[in-house]
């Protein structure tokens, strides 16, 4: 069963949010409750795109420091607050890429490859469990993220929408251009 | 180069939370502010030099 990562969406910022904010914007030792609310979604979020378990670590501390550094300058723009966190991981995330630090990794679940796969043919077998992860390593890295996030973490395109700093139906339309692509390599004779 | 990892296994929510808490972080940006602090170098050479005037 893989793991889901979404929260419950909401279209605004519940009121007891919307305090907390306030109040880690005056002083950050108030930042702790929305910390224990979403600390494990983005330590998950990092996790399964690099390949150490201390890296995961290192790079969710310093999303929360950041966090923590421009909470000031947060204002409410009708994106849940998780986003705004998100996209910090996000960058984070890249900024350790881009610096060698971490190695881009993308962690898959057996029983998603196997369902993905099974949409597209008449049956499963090894040879296509190898061909799909070799289209994988064919894609770029934003179609990557979009096909990551939609078939492997489940996320809503709302979500991924609000992450990836696109509209709801761009995100739809921009992952649906990612499978074509997808499904165009793997049909691809090696 | 992208790496992809099957079937790897998550470490629990309490593992996670063993690991890391909100006082490190918070410890890490009080450490981070004060490295920061541009300050931090002139502040004393600065005091001095006021001290040396009014004396």
């Amino acid at each position: 069963m893989p793991l889901q990562f979404s929260f419950q969406q909401q279209s605004f910022l519940p009121e007891e949010e919307r305090t907390q904010i306030e109040r880690a914007q005056q002083d950050p030792r108030f930042f702790a409750p929305l910390y224990e609310r979403y600390h494990d979604a983005i330590f998950r979020y990092v996790y399964r795109r690099v390949e150490e378990e201390e890296q995961a670590y290192d790079i969710t501390s310093s999303v929360f420091v950041k966090a923590l550094q421009a909470i000031h300058k947060y204002e409410y723009r009708g994106l849940p607050f998780s986003a705004w966190l998100f996209r910090i991981a996000k960058s984070e995330l890249y900024q350790s890429f881009r610096d060698q630090k971490a190695q881009r990794t993308v962690s898959i679940e057996n029983v998603v490859l196997k369902q993905v796969i099974e949409d597209w043919t008449e049956d499963y077998s090894e040879q296509d469990k190898a061909k799909l992860l070799r289209a994988l390593k064919g894609l770029k890295d934003q179609q990557l993220q979009l096909v990551e996030m939609r078939f492997f973490e489940k996320r809503s395109f709302k979500e991924i929408g609000e992450i990836c700093g696109l509209t709801e139906n761009n995100a739809k339309v921009k992952t649906f251009r990612a499978v074509l692509k997808l499904k165009e390599y793997f049909h691809q004779k090696e | 180069m992208l790496k992809i990892l099957l079937d790897r296994k998550e470490p629990s929510r309490e593992e996670v939370r063993k690991h890391q808490n909100f006082n490190e972080i918070l410890a890490a940006l009080n450490y981070q502010q004060k490295v920061l602090n541009p300050w931090r170098y002139w502040y004393y050479p600065l005091l001095t030099v006021c001290l040396l005037l009014l004396v």
